[in-house]
C-alpha cells in the first residue's frame, strides 16, 4: 500500500480510539458531566425557588397593601361617620339645652311675673295700709293738734285777762 | 546585586555562548550520521524502517505501541480520578476539579454551539478527540524509548504522527458524525453523511499533515548537530505544543460543525409553504 497504509494497524488504532473513548466517556466525562448538571441543576432549583418566593412575597405585600389600602378607607370612613354622629350629637344636645334654657327663662320669666304682681298686690295692700293709716293718723294728728291749739289758744287768752 | 556579582554573571554568560558556540562550530562534521537525510524524513513520514511487536501478534509501527501508552496513560488518570477524585468533588471546585471541570465543560458546549439539537454524545467524542489528540502529541516529547524488531532503540513518536494513526482517528470521527445522521433521518442519514465521502479523508490527512510537518520540522532540527544547541528547545517544544493545541481544536471543532449540520432536523415546513406559493 502507497504512505505504508496498513489496514491492520488502522483498525487497531481504530479499536484504540474506540476503547479510549469508552474509558473517557464513561469514567471521565460523563461523571464529571453528571455532577455539572446536578449542580445547575441544584442552581437553577435554587433560582426558581427564591423568584417564586419572590413572587409569593410580592403577591401578599400587594394584598397587604390592598387590605391595608381597605383598612384605611374603612378607618377613614368610620371617622367619618364618627364625626358626623358627634356633630349631630353635639347639635341635638345644644337644641336640648337650648329649649331647656329656654323653658327654665320662660319658668323664670313666669315664676318672676307672678312674684312681681304678688309683689305689686302686696305692696299695693300695704301702701292702702298706709295710706289708710297715715290719712288716719294726719287726721287724729290734725285733730289733737287742732284740740291742742284750741286749748293752747283758749290758756292764752286766759292768762291776757 | 554588587558590581562584583555583576562581573562574575558577565564572564559566566560569555563563557556558556563561548561553549555553546564552539560546540556549534567543532563538532559540526560529518561524524555521527549514520543514516542520510533524506531516509530519516522517510522513516518520519512511512515508518517502513522501524517496527515493534506487537504482544508477538504483529510487527507494527510505533505509532500503534504510542497509541496504547496513551490510552494506558488515560485509563490510570481516568481511574484514579474516578476512584478517588470524583467522590470528594465540592459545589466550590478546588484547582484540580476546577480543570476536569473546564476541560469537559469547554468540549460541552463546542458540541452544544455546532450542534444545538444532539450533543450529549457528541460532547464526550469531542472531549476524548480532543485529549487523545492533545495528549498524543505531547507524548512525542517525552521520548518514551521502545526497541524495534531488529534491536535499535526508537523514540515512540505521536500517535496520530503515523498516517494509519490519522486514518483510524478521521475515520472514527466520520463514523461518530454519521452516527448523528442516523439518530436524527434513520437509514436516510447514511446517504446523507455518504454525500460527505470525502470528510474522512480530509479529515484524516489534514491531521496527517499537520503533525506530519511539525514532526518533519523537529526531524530535521534534530538531525544537524549544528542545529542542536538551545534551538530544540523552541522548535521540538513550542512547535509540539502548538500543534496539539491547534489540531485538537481543528478536528474537535469539524467533527462538531459536520456532526451538527448532519444531525440538524430535516425542516418539513418551509417545503410544504413553498408548494403552496
Amino acid at each position: 500500500m502507497p504512505l505504508n497504509i496498513d489496514w491492520q494497524q488502522i483498525l487497531l488504532h481504530l479499536f484504540n480510539v474506540a476503547l479510549l473513548f469508552a474509558i473517557l466517556y464513561f469514567l471521565l466525562y460523563k461523571p464529571v458531566h453528571k455532577f455539572m448538571d446536578e449542580r445547575a441543576e441544584k442552581y437553577e432549583k435554587m433560582k426558581n425557588d427564591t423568584e417564586n418566593r419572590l413572587a409569593e412575597a410580592e403577591k401578599t405585600k400587594a394584598e397587604y397593601e390592598k387590605q391595608l389600602a381597605r383598612a384605611n378607607a374603612e378607618i377613614d370612613e368610620l371617622k367619618a361617620k364618627a364625626r358626623s354622629d358627634m356633630a349631630k350629637a353635639a347639635d341635638a344636645s345644644r337644641l336640648n339645652a337650648e329649649n331647656e334654657a329656654k323653658n327654665i327663662i320662660s319658668a323664670a320669666r313666669t315664676g318672676a311675673e307672678s312674684e312681681k304682681k304678688k309683689i305689686i298686690d302686696e305692696a299695693r295692700g300695704e301702701i292702702g295700709d298706709i295710706i289708710a293709716s297715715a290719712a288716719q293718723k294726719l287726721v287724729s294728728e290734725s285733730t289733737a293738734a287742732a284740740y291742742d291749739e284750741f286749748l293752747t289758744a283758749a290758756e292764752g287768752s286766759d292768762t291776757d285777762e | 546585586m554588587s558590581k562584583k556579582q555583576k562581573i562574575r554573571s558577565g564572564v559566566l554568560f560569555i563563557l556558556i555562548v563561548a561553549a555553546l558556540l564552539a560546540g556549534i562550530f567543532l563538532t559540526g562534521s560529518k561524524h555521527g550520521e549514520s543514516e542520510s537525510i533524506r531516509e530519516v524524513m522517510q522513516d518520519a513520514v512511512l515508518h517502513e524502517s522501524a517496527k515493534i511487536n506487537l504482544f508477538g501478534l504483529k510487527e507494527v509501527n510505533p505509532a500503534v505501541i504510542s497509541a496504547f501508552a496513551v490510552t494506558g496513560i488515560f485509563l490510570v488518570f481516568a481511574l484514579v480520578v474516578r476512584i478517588f477524585v470524583i467522590p470528594k468533588f465540592k459545589e466550590i471546585p478546588g484547582k484540580f476539579q476546577l480543570l476536569l471541570e473546564q476541560g469537559v465543560g469547554l468540549f460541552d458546549s463546542l458540541a452544544k454551539s455546532n450542534s444545538p439539537h444532539r450533543n450529549k454524545f457528541l460532547g464526550g467524542y469531542v472531549f476524548t478527540a480532543g485529549a487523545y489528540i492533545f495528549v498524543g502529541t505531547l507524548f512525542e516529547l517525552f521520548g518514551v524509548q521502545a526497541v524495534t524488531t531488529s534491536g535499535a532503540s526508537v523514540s515512540l513518536p505521536a500517535p496520530l504522527a503515523d498516517i494509519n494513526g490519522a486514518i483510524g482517528m478521521g475515520v472514527f470521527s466520520y463514523l461518530i458524525i454519521m452516527s448523528g445522521a442516523v439518530s436524527e433521518h434513520g437509514i436516510k442519514g447514511i446517504g446523507k453523511a455518504l454525500k460527505d465521502f470525502s470528510l474522512p479523508i480530509s479529515m484524516s490527512f489534514r491531521l496527517f499533515g499537520a503533525l506530519l510537518s511539525g514532526a518533519l520540522v523537529t526531524e530535521l532540527v534534530y538531525h544537524y548537530l549544528s542545529l542542536s544547541f538551545v534551538l530544540p528547545i523552541f522548535v521540538g517544544v513550542m512547535f509540539t505544543l502548538l500543534h496539539a493545541l491547534i489540531q485538537a481544536y481543528v478536528l474537535t471543532m469539524l467533527t462538531a460543525l459536520f456532526y451538527g449540520e448532519m444531525s440538524e432536523p430535516a425542516v418539513k415546513k418551509t417545503k410544504k409553504l413553498k408548494k403552496k406559493a
